[in-house]
Formats: C-alpha cells, structure tokens, sequence
C-alpha cells in the first residue's frame, strides 16, 4: 500500500480506521497531557480530567441556573425539568434562536441574489452595492450596531445579515446566471411568464445548491453569532464561554465548545437530508 | 451576421437551414424564436410580428431541451399547465384539474413518442439522449405552436439513435401537420426531414451571409424508406454543395445509409 498513489483505493476497512484515527489520536494526545499534568497537580484545571468534564457538563446541563433563584426542592425536579432550568438549555434557547433568525434571513438573500441575475434593472440597482456591502468587515461595524440598534437581540442578527447575507445574495446571483439561457427561453415557449420563469424554473433549479450554498455558511453565521454574543450578551452559548474563561472553567468550556459542534453538525446533517429528500433530482458535484 | 434574409416558410412546411459552421443558420433561428432582435426587418408569424420568445413558437435545442428538476410527465405538462398561470395558481383548484387533464394528454404524447409508460416518473438525468429529446419533442408538440424551431436538435446523438429520431420525427410531423424550421450542419439529414432546404452561405468577400440556395425537396420522388433515390440524392447534395460554395458542410453518408 502506498500512501501517496493517486490511482490507489483504499478498502472499507482501511478507509474506516484512516477516517477516524486523527480522532483517536487527538483524544489519546489531550488525555495523555491531561493524566501528566494531573499527576503533577491533582487541582490542575487547564486540562481537565475526563470525570472533571463529565461533571462540568451534568452541572450545565442537570442543575438549575445560578442566575435563577433556586426553588425548594429543585434538585428533586424531574429530569425534564431540571433540564429545562440549566444554564446549558437556557444558553443553547438563547444563542439558538438568534442563529435560527439569522439563518432564516439568508433564504430571502437568496431570492434577492436570483432577481438580480434575472432582472437586468434589478441587478442595475443592487449589484455594485452588494459587492461593496461584501466588501465591509461585519465585526468592525459591530460597534456602530451597538449604537445604532442597542446591544439587545437586533444587533447580533444584523451583525449576521451584514456579514453573511451578501455572500448568500452573490452566491445565488451566481448560480442563476449559471442556468442554461435555453432553460429560460424554454419557460417562455411554453407559455411562462416572467415570474412563473423566475420562480418555476430557474428558483427551482437553483434551490438545492442556493441549500447547500447556506449549509457551507453555517460556521459564519455561527462565527459572527458568537461574535456579538462575546461582545455584549447577557446569555447565549458564546457569552457562557467567554464568562467561563474568567475562572479557567476548562471543564465546562470544552463540553460547550463539543456541544456547539455538535449541533451545527446537526443542522448540516439535517440540511443536507432534507436537500436530498426534497429535491431527488438533484446530483451533488 | 446576417444580411437581406427574406424567407417565407408556409403552414405545414418542414424547412431545413444548412450551411457551414459560423454561418449564422442558428442566429436565423435565434432571431425567429426572438431570442436576439434583428437590428432591421421584422419576423411574422400567421401575420403577427413577435419580438420575445412565447407560446407560438416551440423550441427544441441541443442541451438543456428538458427541465433537470421535472419528471417526464412534468415536463410535459409544464406548458398546459403555465398557460395564464400565476404564482398563486397551485392554490386554486382550477389548477389541479387542468393538470389532471393535461397528464391524460400528456400520457397519450408519450406513447405517440414511442416512450414507455413507466417512463413518466423518471426525471430527465435517468434517460438516454434520445429518450431526452423525445419528451422535448412531446413537451413542445403539446403546446400546439404554430412553428416549431430545432436547433440542432439530434447533433449530440449517437448515429443510430440519430436515424430513429429522423424516423420519428417525419412520422411525427405527418401526423400533425406541423410547421417546423429545423437547423442542422448535416446534409443528409436535412435532405431526409425537410420539404424544403434552405442554404445559408457568403458570397466572396462578403462579411454577412445570406440565404444562397432554397433547394425543394418533392415528397413524390421520396421511396417508402422516405429517402431520395441514389441519384436524386447526388444531384440535391451537388446542389447544396455548390450553393454553400466549397462543399464544406459535414456529410454523413453513413447515417444516410446509401
């Protein structure tokens, strides 16, 4: 076997244990440091234990919420509800329904990109401005949309729109100018008019890659999300671990950031079945 | 370019544009189906002047002729079902009756184009290049235009699916009657389909072309096969040849079969 054959084929086997060892070796690595530096101080909390984790994590995740005033008897709640109160649900409702309304923002980006393809005037008017608008860095304008919106919820949503939808807009500007003309002229021939072309053609062609296009920008919305949240939050995933990093919480920092992982490979996962399921057409490059 | 190009082309004619690579017989045809506009003269049909593309003229190109995201039976009713239709239409249940309908008809297109029944669901990645071309065929046949425009239409195609398609396409037009104004760089082809062959060539010196030869094609001297005796069919090619001056048009004898 040689590692370095273009035409070589790796068997199942083989391809199963590759894919996966950099994982292994990764977690070998960290609990190798982890057992060394704990032997030399048993307190050591800058690479915490795996139990140090497991124990970090069941607080977030099982205890009330310090901020909250404990009720009597709530460690006695059921699981659900002691669920319910912790700081990990709370933090996780908070940043996920900012990310949900940023991600929920870039499908009418996705509409505006495909006009401004197929509309000449509509392109006239956007084009030069989106291209400058990419051209802004979203986390230096983040101050004047403090000033501008406050630091409440509008703010990180506009910190997402200002810092992703241009990319989403231009991406689908793109994909639209990429449908073949004779689709068009096709639409029109049979009797389409000129929305029906746009969005009974060309929309639907271009649907599962503006889906994909989205799905690639998941990290950045999440990027520019946590941006703000670390900034001027009062709760959200990103705000608790910047909080944490204070007291070098390293045992509940690590599980936020698996757990952040863990739930935009979710929605990935999730956006890339329904791209399937709803569109069986449609044959990934 | 194209220059003083006057063509009259009577309801039920089948009319071949020939000529050689670059000499603008897909240009004619783009601007017929209004995709470019003319920078003098007008393009009527049944008396009518047309600018943009519309429902009158059908068009089956090369590439892309279906729509990828639509099963067959889709694609075929897209244009019976987009008449007046608006963005709103699936929620009315006119709409859903006109499409019941039209799948009948559709179904009976299918047949008519020699495709199976089961093959109605299959999206348009799942069939061969002539099974493609078929349903463009059907999905454009449906729409009753008054002219149908092929642009190279079977040039991608193997040479015996070719033939097939040739076939059935002339059973096609028999049938309906249709008008179709088809463009190919193929002269046997051209001579096989057509009622009347129209050669696009440049005199000498000439920066534009022109229509150079309109070369008759009597349906009486055809045989059974539909193909033009031995000689008939040197004489017409001698003829095309000449008139699209050097002979340099693409012959494919072989897909001729004689």
């Amino acid at each position: 076997m040689s590692f370095f054959r273009i035409n070589a084929v790796p068997n199942r086997t083989t391809a199963l244990a590759l894919s996966w060892s950099l994982f292994v070796a990764g977690t070998a690595l960290y609990f190798w440091t982890s057992h060394q530096r704990h032997v030399e101080n048993p307190e050591d909390r800058v690479v915490p234990s795996l139990s140090q984790m497991v124990k970090g994590m069941s607080d977030a995740a099982l205890k009330p919420d310090e901020a909250d005033e404990q009720e009597a008897g709530a460690e006695n709640a059921p699981l659900w509800q002691r669920v319910h109160s912790s700081m990990l649900w709370k933090d996780t409702l908070a940043s996920g329904k900012r990310f949900l309304w940023g991600l929920g923002l870039l499908f009418p980006a996705a509409i505006i990109g495909m006009h401004m393809a197929l509309f000449p005037y509509v392109g006239t008017v956007f084009l030069r401005f989106i291209l400058f608008f990419d051209k802004i860095i979203a986390l230096s304008v983040l101050p004047i949309l403090f000033i501008a919106f406050g630091i409440d919820e509008l703010s990180k949503i506009m910190l997402i729109v200002i810092g992703v939808t241009p990319t989403v807009i231009l991406d689908a500007f793109n994909l639209t100018k990429g449908v073949p003309p004779e689709q068009i002229v096709k639409g029109f021939t049979l009797g389409a008019g000129d929305f029906t072309v746009a969005y009974m053609v060309v929309l639907r062609q271009i649907w599962p890659r503006v889906l994909n296009s989205i799905r690639l920008n998941l990290k950045p919305v999440a990027l520019f999300l946590f941006s703000g949240e670390m900034i001027a939050s009062t709760d959200g995933l990103a705000y608790r671990i910047a909080l944490l990093r204070r007291n070098l919480s390293m045992d509940v920092i690590i599980p936020y950031v698996l757990w952040v992982a863990l739930l935009l490979f979710l929605v990935d996962f999730g956006m890339r079945l329904l791209n399937k399921r709803l569109h069986p057409w449609f044959r990934e490059a | 370019m194209l220059s003083g190009v006057n063509l009259t082309i009577e309801a039920g004619e089948f009319v071949c544009v020939v000529g050689q690579t670059g000499c603008g017989k897909s240009t004619l045809l783009r601007v017929v189906l209004g995709c470019e506009q003319p920078t003098a003269g007008r393009i009527l049909v049944e008396g009518r002047e047309v600018g943009h593309p519309g429902r009158d003229r059908g068009y089956v190109p090369q590439k892309y002729s279906l729509f990828p995201d639509r099963t067959v039976l889709e694609n075929i009713t897209f244009g019976p079902l987009m008449e007046g239709a608006k963005l709103w239409s699936p929620l009315l249940p006119e709409y859903w009756r006109k499409r019941r309908e039209s799948r009948a008809t559709a179904m009976k297109y299918i047949d008519r184009m020699g495709l199976r029944p089961d093959d109605a669901c299959k999206y348009p990645d799942e069939l061969s290049g002539g099974m493609q071309q078929r349903v463009a065929i059907a999905q454009a046949l449906i729409m009753n235009p008054k002219i149908l425009l092929m642009d190279e239409a079977f040039s991608a195609l193997d040479p015996g699916t070719r033939t097939d398609m040739q076939r059935l396409l002339r059973r096609v037009w028999r049938d309906t009657g249709t008008t179709v104004m088809f463009v190919t760089h193929n002269i046997a082809e051209a001579i096989f389909l057509s009622t009347r062959v129209v050669v696009i060539g440049k005199d000498n010196g000439a920066e534009a072309s022109r229509v150079v030869a309109e070369i008759e094609i009597p349906e009486y001297k055809r045989l059974d096969s539909g193909y033009l005796c031995e000689e008939e069919m040197a004489r017409v090619i001698r003829e095309i040849e000449d008139a699209a001056m050097g002979g340099r048009i693409e012959q494919e004898f072989a897909e001729f079969g004689g």
